[in-house]
């Protein structure tokens, strides 16, 4: 059974239809890239998988169970965590309180240790708990997005652009973390500018235009194929 | 905690142009506490002017220092509501006299008890006040179950809110005039609250000392409440950010229930204390709506060790302004100190910069 598979998902904001009739499809322990021109709907798709955007139409089913038209607080407890491509941290609470808000739902007495783990994983973040991530920098700030989502042990990690806006030296570092994550057997669906890289990265993609499914395959094929290249790749 | 504004840095490197320099430190918050001192210095100087002597101006502060009690209950409320919904709530006025006209009723259900010396009243009136407490905190909350989370699921502009909210203040005062009627009311009328005698030939009322205390420990639960606690925590992140709260898994919901329960609470003891050291009318809250907005704009917003610093210093400024002015000026005053912030730092004393 897949992790997350959705089907026929058609959502919009107020008259305007946005996705049309969209599939997608996550495999536990896979890296799965969405990549498209902007305007493709890629943020749309994922705002819907977490319950931000109800759809129209479609079913959202995760390990089976069907969690389209839920509330994102009801589809947080099972195992998909979001992080949102801008304003994904607390600016005015420090590092450790926004953790502690990624583990809002656990037993506060589980907390310490859920926040060793992020911050073995992020050991920059264990020299800066006590500041607030208003006062952090871009690349920064994603680690303390990408650690409050990890707080809650998910399966599937939801990540809208998580590298839009940083330095190429940056850019490198997240997404050796999205490998280490994903190494640690997490799933991951990620929404990315960088279509070349994350496809070298990702087991397997989806090219999105026009809010519909244009291609899909492994990583690989995507890469190899002339058409994408062409229109999605830069040549 | 406290960051400075003035970017570090020697004089030779700073490549700021002078008027950019003189900005920055005006925008500091010790430039805005030092100006309201000075405002604060100018109106005892004022008063002394005008032939009040330095006794009297003592007895002004004291009950500048109570007023300022009552004031910093009601400012947390107005700006916790604000923090975490973003719309100025006009009817927090009415939650003040709501409360105090709540806790004269339970009070006269209960058998009168001996005078606690040397305060002016007994124990019926302390139950009164913590049984007004959470049933102003559910009138609130019922408020928004009926008229601001229906707004809020039509994604209603804040401009309605606000409009909804100065609605819910007529109402409310309306309701208060039905049930009680418009005559004053007084907790323990016809009794006498003599003042004690401190050292320095200060004296003051038991019962200011109380109200004044009593602000301090709400005040202090709420701060501890906010720093420490989960519930807390989560009225923070909504505050910050109400979508990324959601993603996180916070019932956003739940979170505004809490703080309209602890908004009207606190409103309420205000109310009370406000009650007691006055009496009681209908309008007694309306007129402490524009002290309460300038204390939580003055404090810094969703701040509540701000609110209360504020408070004092308005409801200081608000009664020795009496010693030179005629008393109808008093609003004013709280009205003059906010501009000012305003104009020097829009965030307020405590408030914090975003980002």
């Amino acid at each position: 059974m897949p992790l997350l598979e959705a089907e026929g998902i058609t959502a919009g904001y107020g008259d305007m239809e946005i996705l049309h009739d969209v599939d997608l499809r996550v495999e536990e322990g896979e890296i799965v890239s969405l990549i498209g021109p902007n305007g493709a709907g890629k943020s749309t798709l994922m705002k819907t998988v977490f319950g931000l955007l109800r759809p129209r139409a479609g079913t959202i089913l995760y390990r089976g169970r069907p969690i389209h038209g839920r509330k994102p607080h009801e589809i947080v407890t099972l195992g998909l965590c979001y992080v949102p491509q801008v304003a994904n941290v607390f600016v005015t609470l420090t590092v450790e309180e926004n953790l502690d808000m990624g583990g809002y739902l656990l037993d506060e007495r589980e907390l310490p240790r859920r926040r060793e783990r992020v911050y073995d994983f992020f050991p920059k973040l264990r020299e800066r708990r006590r500041q607030r991530a208003g006062k952090m920098s871009g690349g920064e700030r994603q680690m303390v997005a990408m650690g409050s989502a990890l707080m809650l042990e998910p399966d599937l990690l939801l990540l809208d652009e998580p590298s839009a806006g940083l330095s190429p030296r940056l850019v490198e570092e997240i997404f050796d973390n999205i490998r280490r994550i994903n190494a640690a057997g997490l799933a991951v669906l990620m929404v990315e500018q960088n279509a070349r890289k994350s496809l070298e990265m990702a087991h397997r993609g989806y090219v999105l235009a026009n809010g519909a499914n244009r291609q899909d395959g492994t990583g690989q094929a995507l890469l190899a194929d002339p058409d994408v290249a062409r229109l999605y790749l830069g040549g | 905690m406290a960051v400075p504004d003035i970017r570090r840095g020697t004089a030779a490197d700073d490549q700021r142009r002078p008027g950019e320099r003189l900005r920055a430190v005006i925008r500091t918050r010790v430039f805005l506490l030092v100006s309201l001192v000075a405002v604060l210095v100018a109106m005892y100087l004022a008063g002394l002017a005008a032939g009040a002597g330095g006794l009297r101006l003592l007895a002004l502060t004291a009950w500048g220092l109570m007023l300022g009690g009552v004031i910093a209950l009601g400012s947390i409320g107005l700006s916790l509501v604000y923090g975490v919904m973003k719309f100025p709530n006009f009817s927090h006025g009415a939650l003040v006299t709501l409360g105090a006209y709540v806790s004269f009723s339970v009070m006269h259900l209960l058998p009168p008890g001996s005078t606690l010396r040397p305060l002016s009243f007994g124990y019926e009136f302390l139950v009164a006040l913590v049984v007004a407490m959470p049933v102003v905190g559910l009138v609130a909350l019922a408020i928004d179950r009926v008229v601001y989370r229906r707004l809020r699921r039509t994604g209603a502009h804040l401009v309605f809110f606000a409009m909804a909210s100065l609605a819910m203040a007529f109402f409310l005062r309306s309701l208060i005039y039905l049930i009680w009627g418009p005559d004053f009311h007084f907790y323990y009328p016809g009794q006498a609250n003599p003042a004690l005698q401190l050292p320095l030939g200060i004296r003051i009322r038991a019962d200011q000392l109380f109200i004044l205390a009593l602000a301090f420990v709400l005040v202090g639960a709420v701060y501890g409440l906010l720093a420490r606690t989960r519930l807390g925590k989560a009225m923070r992140a909504t505050a910050d950010n109400p979508d990324l709260a959601q993603i996180r898994g916070i019932d956003t919901e739940r979170v505004i229930a809490w703080t309209w329960m602890l908004g009207g609470g606190l409103a309420a003891a205000g109310g009370v204390m406000y009650g007691l050291s006055s009496q009681l009318r209908p309008e007694m809250g309306f007129w402490l709506l524009l002290p309460m907005f300038a204390a939580s704009i003055m404090g810094g917003i969703g701040n509540p060790q701000g609110a209360l610093l504020a408070a004092l210093i308005i409801g200081i400024a608000h009664q020795v302004s009496t010693s030179f002015l005629d008393p109808t000026y008093g609003p004013a005053v709280a009205f003059v100190l906010m501009v000012l912030t305003l104009l020097i730092r829009p965030q307020g004393l405590l408030g914090r910069t975003e980002g």
